[in-house]
């Protein structure tokens, strides 16, 4: 019994990772949210004119993925920000992350000019886009490894 | 049972959800500027042939071109004719053409001249059309007015000709320039779509023909 007790970590030790990762997810779902917010209120076909843009999807995909994608986002974000299964959405918001930021990277240095399509339209892809885009995938990539190593709370 | 603070973020986020929802699809950007009529000058007679369709359409598609971009001959053949075609002829849609001719081709501003006299004399639709479909040739050889050549009779090529280094014709172009620097173009084709006030900016490379007629019929139910 002793001995189990000694293996749990003490709150102190968990109090930072917890606060990192309190202010992480509500950074992530916040861009996440914002994000799929730029993309629902205008007409899906307009995303999907950023999507066709990369030339990375076959047509019938890209109109697939502009109108669900953005729901998508905005379902990882808002659990991002009510803290419900922080582990998956913080995994899925990496993937997620890792497959836009190879896409953008792949157009980048193909100089396509195009446009990121990240928050909207008319951003022109280039390195502050992408520097934004590796922080992000940065961030998240962390959050999920700091959800899974700390222990979950007890209720 | 969630604590106080979810439920609060829950409620928060459930009201976000609730404005996203009703509000209408905005669409961000300047409205069109109307040149004011003292600035008016004779490169408004070629900026008006330059446009096809109703102006009174209920939408107005803007085309920011160069005659030698290559993606701006592919739009053309595979989007703007069949825009023509199906939107334009039937009214739905007002055709602008604007000259944007890059730096980086070395004739394209001489295009953009010989397109700009032929419009002059009514007559932009067919050397647009020439210039494209010979743009391999002109482009390498540097021989625009060849191209220009077999879509006029000759009496219009001698039109055409001596209006090219008019300078009704570069205003014409500086002016197109001047409004897509003013709209912050930086590349060929760029696309403007406009419907009741609202512009929006298109994402050219990604702008098939098939999505494009998705939007303009989404605007015209809207």
């Amino acid at each position: 019994m002793a001995d189990a007790t000694a293996a749990l970590p003490s709150q102190t030790e968990v109090r930072w990772p917890r606060q990192f990762l309190l202010a992480g997810r509500l950074i992530l779902g916040a861009v996440f949210v914002y994000a799929a917010y730029t993309k629902i209120r205008s007409p899906w076909m307009l995303f999907a004119m950023s999507i066709n843009s990369y030339q990375i999807l076959p047509e019938w995909a890209v109109t697939y993925v502009a109108r669900t994608l953005p729901w998508f986002e905005m379902a990882l974000g808002l659990l991002l920000l009510t803290g419900l299964k922080v582990r998956w959405s913080a995994s899925a918001a990496s993937g997620l992350l890792i497959f836009f930021f190879a896409a953008m990277v792949r157009a980048y240095f193909k100089n396509m000019g195009i446009d990121c399509g990240c928050f909207g339209f008319g951003e022109r892809l280039g390195p502050l886009t992408l520097a934004r885009d590796a922080s992000l995938l940065v961030l998240a990539i962390t959050l999920a490894t700091v959800a899974f190593i700390l222990p979950r709370r007890q209720p | 049972m969630r604590s106080k603070a979810q439920l609060w973020t829950l409620a928060m986020i459930f009201g976000l959800a609730a404005s996203i929802i009703s509000s209408p699809a905005q669409i961000s950007a300047k409205p069109p500027k109307s040149t004011p009529p003292q600035a008016r000058s004779a490169h408004t007679d070629i900026a008006t042939a330059k446009t096809m369709g109703m102006k009174s359409a209920p939408i107005e598609v803007e085309i920011f071109s160069d005659f030698q971009c290559p993606v701006c001959r592919q739009f053309y053949f595979g989007v703007t004719k069949q825009l023509i075609d199906e939107y334009v002829t039937s009214g739905k849609v007002y055709l602008v053409h604007h000259d944007f001719p890059l730096p980086i081709h070395a004739h394209s501003q001489e295009a953009a001249k010989w397109a700009d006299a032929a419009a002059a004399i009514g007559r932009f639709q067919e050397v647009e059309d020439a210039l494209y479909s010979k743009q391999d040739s002109w482009a390498a050889s540097g021989r625009v007015d060849e191209a220009v050549a077999a879509a006029l009779s000759a009496t219009e090529m001698k039109r055409v000709r001596a209006l090219v280094d008019s300078s009704e014709v570069g205003a014409a172009i500086q002016h197109d320039e001047e409004l897509g620097k003013e709209r912050n173009v930086n590349g060929t084709p760029s696309i403007f779509v406009t419907h009741k006030g609202q512009m929006m900016p298109l994402p050219a490379q990604g702008t098939t023909y098939t999505l494009l007629k998705q939007y303009l019929d989404y605007l015209l139910r809207n």
